[in-house]
């Protein structure tokens, strides 16, 4: 049995062709990334970049939901969340950071091409950068965060990065030190939620990150993403066209961010899966106390490896779970739901969690090997707790949570 | 704003010595290291950062000197009842900055403990090393134990009793000549001049007798050190392979003797968790200092960040984390100094309850940095905060010294009287 098998998730759920398309990542991954990182570690122009450009292009990630006459494979039903959960966790086992970006790819797809809501105009005009083969487009989103009231007015406790006005028919942007979600120095096309001069509702605006008036500080260093080049942004009166306002309410803007909390889900899944891998082949070799006692054997070791198992199958679960919630609408309610979002930013951040302490005690199991970085386990350990600390904080998350089970108004 | 002296320190353990030179070593982190510290981790190959500011600190300070008797030109530490008390300053003001700075300096006095420090104090070997600590430049030292086959069995020494170590020291004439392969200790990776080298003299031996720690110099033929290995943080502590091919040096570089080298080699590990807790101190302060800096800079809803309850929750958690911790560890290292109240360091009973300490430090600290990164949000990762630096490193020091599990085992061994563990 392949050992990803080994996780149950909900197989009868998905399509042949989610299956199919799964087992071919999961052999493109094992081939182009997993077995060459050790000799390329994270090196962004050696082995991110030209698999980002693999994923997103060859393969077609970035093609997904757009409908079949703009050059897309539409497959754009509610279903197509488990397609995202399959694919992101086997590209997340080989790298948690492409699979990050590929996540913000596809959940902009997800906003704009699904089915119910398919917004034709706005798929004429932005499918052709997706599809038209010319390269991926690497999708950064500039969100509201904490702590930065001094920028914006505020939106459930996070303040606009971007104030955004209309001006002789279009949008013109203002925003200073924006941190984006990824890739600042990379990205073709960012979507920022922006505060709207004069009026209550945010827009959600695409911005083409060759805008004149957008411009970028260096890349920074951080803890871990290699893929994510980040770097701070500037926008000074940057003119866009009216169309590039996607939507204006929270509905929609919830919706994006259902998708996005599964795509980060999958991929943090599969940076367990991958750890899983690595401590497997440290159980069956190590040996511990003298001769003959493999590490697995051990009663203590045995139950943390136990442990980080449970761990990471029920981390797949909750996945598949949110994939099932956004795939059935009809059952759960729109994606950009309450309910929904609610649900998919709880399981975003206990997944996230879950994840952190299972790498903690892969790495502790593997004591100098967990940290160094030739046994390739710290990257994933380094990659999810970036992933955690800018999918936000979990304090603001609780008051989420505490606004829609006990309908607190003023958190 | 509140700064990093306002946590709780045994007040009554503190010594002049500890003190000043604590105060010495806080200005020097704060000129040479904490303003080039973002730039450690590409330099971990090449130390062109870390080197001058150990130059200064080692050599030119001359701390490298202290625990040699002062009739050698050391500052007689060794004989004292406040070493550990007075390193826990030392380590967490380095630590602050840099733990691994911190551990890199640590290790220099690591193996030199088992010669210098009462009651088993080898005057013929402190002779022997003290003119090359003498000097302006830094000298570093190394203790070799662990070794590919067995990881942390090398410090398993109750249980395993020496029975997997590899690396053979056999007699020849008045020379032991040594063979063998050991990885990962601090300051390898090309630093190191003087090695303690954990040595069997009789290879799958279970007689404590047949343990052997014998100094060997870097330069002695037949040593080899391997580059250092890129790790996920601690740039500053260089670690590699070290093969050892027919080293031979003086029989007297052995350090202690038959069964005082197994004996000893217990202090060794009670210090060497002692340090880890000042580690996991130093950098919880300068945690805060960043804290508190974010957490007045940021606002939330009109008001500095720090004034949503929620987010008091978080800061009262991690302040609560260092006082608790840092009594701690002033506690342990009170317990290796005063071996007439606590028992000797190298005791079954004091190693237990050292690790305990540092298990329970390094896994707390670990915890509520975490955290902290997570209240930052997209800054918690940024290298421009020093935070997430803080946090790749500690999770080292929870996981050296034969990791967590090695440490839960001494633990139960000794509280819970367990025979076969």
């Amino acid at each position: 049995m392949n050992d990803l098998e080994l996780f149950p998730y909900p197989k009868n759920r998905l399509q042949k062709t989610d299956l199919d398309l799964a087992a071919s990542l999961q052999d493109l991954v094992q081939k182009e990334i997993v077995d060459k990182r050790l000799e390329l570690k994270e090196d962004y122009q050696g082995l991110l970049r030209p698999n980002l450009d693999k994923l997103l292009v060859e393969v077609g990630l970035q093609r997904m939901f757009w409908p079949e006459d703009l050059g897309g494979e539409e497959h754009n039903g509610p279903e197509a969340a488990y397609t995202v959960a399959a694919a992101l966790e086997q590209v997340g086992r080989a790298d948690t950071g492409l699979a990050y970006l590929a996540a913000h790819n596809l959940a902009l797809q997800a906003a704009l091409a699904m089915r119910e809501n398919l917004d034709r105009e706005a798929c004429a005009r932005f499918a052709p950068l997706f599809c038209d083969g010319r390269g991926p487009m690497i999708v950064s989103f500039i969100l509201p965060v904490f702590g930065e009231d001094e920028k914006a007015p505020a939106w459930r406790g996070k303040s606009f990065q971007v104030k955004a006005r209309s001006a002789s028919g279009g949008w013109v942007l203002e925003g200073k030190g924006i941190r984006p979600t990824c890739s600042g120095a990379d990205a073709t096309l960012f979507g920022a939620w922006c505060a709207v001069e004069g009026e209550e509702a945010p827009a959600f605006i695409l911005v083409p990150g060759d805008a004149p008036g957008l411009s970028r500080g260096p890349e920074f260093k951080k803890t871990g993403l290699a893929a994510s080049r980040n770097a701070d942004l500037d926008l000074s009166g940057v003119e866009v066209p009216a169309e590039n306002c996607l939507f204006r309410g929270d509905l929609e803007y919830r919706r994006l961010l259902s998708w996005f909390y599964l795509g980060i889900t999958a991929t943090t899944v599969g940076g367990l899966l991958a750890a899983y891998q690595i401590l497997k082949e440290w159980g069956d070799n190590r040996v511990i106390k003298g001769t003959g006692n493999i590490f697995k054997e051990n009663p203590l070791t045995g139950a943390l490896m136990g442990e980080i198992a449970q761990d990471i199958s029920m981390s797949r679960l909750l996945a598949y779970d949110l994939a099932g919630m956004l795939a059935d609408p009809s059952s759960f309610g729109d994606a950009g739901s309450d309910m929904v979002y609610t649900s998919a930013l709880m399981i975003v951040h206990q997944v996230l969690a879950t994840a952190e302490r299972a790498l903690h005690r892969t790495m502790e199991l593997m004591a100098s090997a967990g940290y160094a970085k030739e046994w390739q386990l710290e990257r994933y350990w380094r990659d999810l707790k970036t992933v955690q600390c800018y999918v936000g904080s979990h304090e603001l998350a609780k008051h989420d949570f505490s606004r829609w089970f006990y309908g607190a108004r003023t958190l | 704003m509140r700064g990093i002296d306002v946590f709780s320190r045994p007040l009554e353990y503190l010594t002049p010595l500890g003190e000043q030179v604590g105060e010495i070593i806080r200005e020097w982190v704060e000129k040479e290291v904490i303003p080039y510290r973002r730039g450690f981790d590409e330099d971990y190959l090449e130390h062109r950062l870390i080197h001058p500011p150990f130059k200064k600190l080692l050599g030119e300070y001359g701390i490298q000197r202290i625990l040699f008797p002062e009739d050698l030109g050391g500052w007689g530490l060794g004989h004292s009842e406040y070493l550990c008390v007075a390193a826990f300053r030392m380590f967490e003001e380095i630590a602050r900055a840099d733990s691994g700075m911190a551990v890199a300096f640590g290790v220099v006095f690591w193996p030199l403990v088992l010669i210098c420090c009462e009651p088993h104090v080898n005057r013929r070997l402190c002779e022997e090393f003290a003119p090359m600590f003498m000097t302006n430049e830094p000298v570093f030292s190394c203790l070799a134990m662990t070794e590919p086959q067995g990881g942390s069995d090398i410090e398993n020494v109750e249980v395993l009793k020496g029975s997997t170590i590899r690396t053979v020291a056999v007699r020849d004439g008045d020379e032991w000549v040594i063979n063998g392969h050991k990885l990962w200790p601090t300051n390898t990776g090309g630093v190191a001049d003087l090695m303690g080298v954990v040595c069997t003299t009789n290879p799958g031996s279970r007689n404590p007798e047949d343990i052997a720690i014998i100094f060997v110099p870097a330069d002695a033929p037949g040593v080899t050190q391997g580059p250092a290995y890129e790790k996920a943080g601690m740039a500053a502590d260089k670690n590699g392979d070290i093969w050892f091919e027919n080293v031979r040096v003086p029989l007297w570089y052995r350090a202690c003797g038959p069964g005082d080298d197994a004996k000893y080699y217990g202090e060794i590990v009670s210090m060497g968790n002692m340090g880890s807790i000042a580690f996991a101190v130093g950098v919880m302060l300068n945690i805060y200092e960043k804290l508190q800096e974010y957490v007045n800079r940021k606002t939330y809803r009109g008001m500095p960040l720090k004034e949503n309850d929620a987010v008091a929750g978080v800061l009262a958690d991690f302040a609560t984390t260092i006082e608790a911790v840092r009594i701690i560890g002033y506690q342990c290292a009170r317990m290796c100094d005063r071996q007439d109240l606590y028992g000797p360091r190298w005791s079954p009973e004091v190693v237990a309850r050292a690790r305990a300490h540092r298990y329970f430090a390094a896994d707390r600290a670990l915890e509520a940095i975490g955290k902290v990164m997570n209240l930052m949000e997209c800054f918690g990762p940024d290298r421009d905060w020093d935070v997430e630096k803080h946090w790749r490193d500690i999770k080292m020091v929870q996981l050296w010294l034969g990791g967590k599990q090695l440490s839960q085992m001494e633990v139960a061994r000794w509280f819970f009287e367990c025979e076969t563990l």
